[in-house]
């Protein structure tokens, strides 16, 4: 049984849970891991008869993701570590993106980095004002490399640019603004009764003609291409890899 | 049901293409698609612009589903789908302008006209979006023109999520460039804006707009052709099928 990530289903939805609230869900290796777990199983479901029509991505505990696991970038004494934790971040994503089902984001708090990047890849995806989001990669000397062709797709080349580039993070509602979430309420208590009528509308289309008009959407969007994201994933791996930002990450932990 | 009235405006031939069917809410048929295309492709010959309108309470209610109910072989929903396509494709590479008077609603098959259009107009209220999968049917064939407009994460939110939204949200959106209070002041609004383009050097005009399409890939096809045949893949399929038959009309 996976731990670090979980799958649930309910009718027509499934549920993802990033698992690992003690750590604001951060992507370690291990949870990376159990959520490919959980993408086989979903991979599966959808072949059936009982195939969900929605799949909502959340996280246990105050936060939604707080990104990659600093902790395991710090090369100590095996440094393919970082670059498997990247590939498997970037493989993630792009199963997550190809599933046929429609993929909404339950942020519940925090979605920092590639846990901001998780939100970018659903289709729809749902916050409040309180949530703290963004890519502060440049600002600890990283690079959002996995991440950016998915920004890039969900608020165009321009925005993403400026959303890079300046790093820090925004307020759910800014996030809004900027088109990274679909739809923002004003407090937490309220997330659960948007989540839950967006699903409702979902369930109202077709299983085949949403996944079909996916589909398309993916192919339009150059969605479906492993290569970049890997490519990526080796690009981060690399700057992770210079003293300045190995020394950078040391400092943090102190 | 497709008819052409010629409006002069500041010395500018403008050609009104009106959809004419308001008792039925401008539903479109595959004939009406047919004469659609027909006048698109013949109006800007004899004109400086073209405004595409529809008669009555709102501008286009999509496909007329009654024909496509009685009809397993989803032979009509094919014609609807193709025609469609092909009406916007006219709409985007004519060089001369295009403005889309979209008041009161643009639902489904409407909506997807939009996408033809320079520029959109259209009032605060009005109901816009493409709840289609909630019949089955995919709008993958709006997805090309609707990401150039908006960008592919709004489009992405736009065509999954089977609900209407307003006029006002549709303008934040960037699904509608202008917006008016009311929808009668639609029509109006959208011939004064076609009057001050077609006053615009046509070459200038013809240029820029024929790179745009070059950018985005108008002149090529070859996305409107996958986004059409999506959308035909799932024509007289049990899904379509099993939803058409629950609709109430």
């Amino acid at each position: 049984m996976p731990e670090f990530a979980t799958l649930t289903t309910e009718g027509s939805v499934a549920t993802l849970t990033f698992n690992r609230p003690d750590a604001h869900n951060a992507l370690s290796i291990a949870l990376l891991a159990d959520a490919h777990t959980c993408m086989d199983e979903i991979e599966s479901l959808s072949q059936t008869d009982n195939a969900p029509t929605v799949l909502v991505i959340t996280g246990a505990g105050r936060s939604f993701c707080a990104g990659m696991d600093l902790k395991e970038v710090i090369i100590e004494d095996d440094p393919t570590l970082p670059g498997q934790l990247l590939e498997s971040l970037a493989r993630l994503t792009h199963r997550i993106r190809l599933l046929p089902m429609v993929v909404v984001g339950r942020v519940n708090g925090a979605a920092i980095g590639g846990g901001c990047g998780m939100v970018t890849v659903c289709d729809l995806a749902v916050t409040h004002d309180d949530a703290k989001l963004g890519f502060p990669e440049v600002d600890l000397g990283l690079c959002p490399a996995v991440v950016t062709p998915w920004l890039v797709r969900k608020i165009g080349p321009g925005r993403a640019r400026q959303v890079l580039l300046s790093g820090g993070l925004m307020s759910g509602a800014r996030a809004h603004e900027l088109g990274i979430v679909t739809g923002v309420v004003d407090s937490r208590d309220e997330l659960d009764g948007a989540v839950q009528k967006l699903t409702e509308t979902l369930a109202t289309g077709g299983r085949e003609a949403l996944g079909a008009t996916k589909k398309l959407l993916n192919t339009l969007d150059g969605s479906n291409e492993l290569d970049i994201l890997l490519e990526a994933a080796r690009l981060s791996a690399s700057v992770l890899a210079t003293e300045d930002a190995q020394n950078r990450l040391k400092a943090r932990r102190k | 049901m497709i008819r052409t009235e010629t409006i002069e405006r500041e010395g500018r031939l403008i050609a009104a293409v009106l959809l004419d069917r308001p008792e039925k809410r401008n539903a479109l048929t595959p004939g009406m698609l047919e004469a659609l295309c027909e006048a698109l492709e013949e109006a800007p010959k004899t004109h400086d612009a073209v405004v595409l309108g529809g008669e009555g309470k709102l501008f286009c209610a999509g496909f007329d589903l009654s024909l496509c109910k009685d009809d397993p072989s989803g032979g009509v929903m094919r014609e609807l789908l193709t025609g469609l396509s092909r009406a916007c494709a006219i709409m985007r590479r004519t060089e001369k302008p295009v403005v889309i008077a979209a008041h009161g609603a643009a639902i489904a098959g409407g909506c997807a006209l939009l996408g033809g259009g320079d520029v959109v107009v259209s009032d605060a209220s009005a109901k816009l979006g493409y709840p289609v999968t909630k019949i089955g049917v995919s709008p993958a064939v709006s997805a090309p023109f609707l990401s150039y407009n908006v960008g592919l994460g709004v489009a992405r939110e736009l065509l999954l999520l089977p609900e209407l939204i307003t006029g006002e949200t549709a303008h934040t959106r960037g699904l509608v460039h202008e917006l008016v209070q009311a929808r009668e002041e639609v029509r109006e609004r959208a011939l004064s804006i076609a009057a001050g383009l077609a006053g615009k050097p046509p070459h200038a005009y013809a240029a820029t707009k024929g790179l745009l399409n070059r950018l985005e890939g108008t002149d090529d096809g070859e996305a409107f052709r996958l986004a059409l045949e999506a959308s035909l893949a799932l024509t007289g399929g049990e899904e379509e099928q099993r939803m058409l038959a629950a609709l109430d009309l």
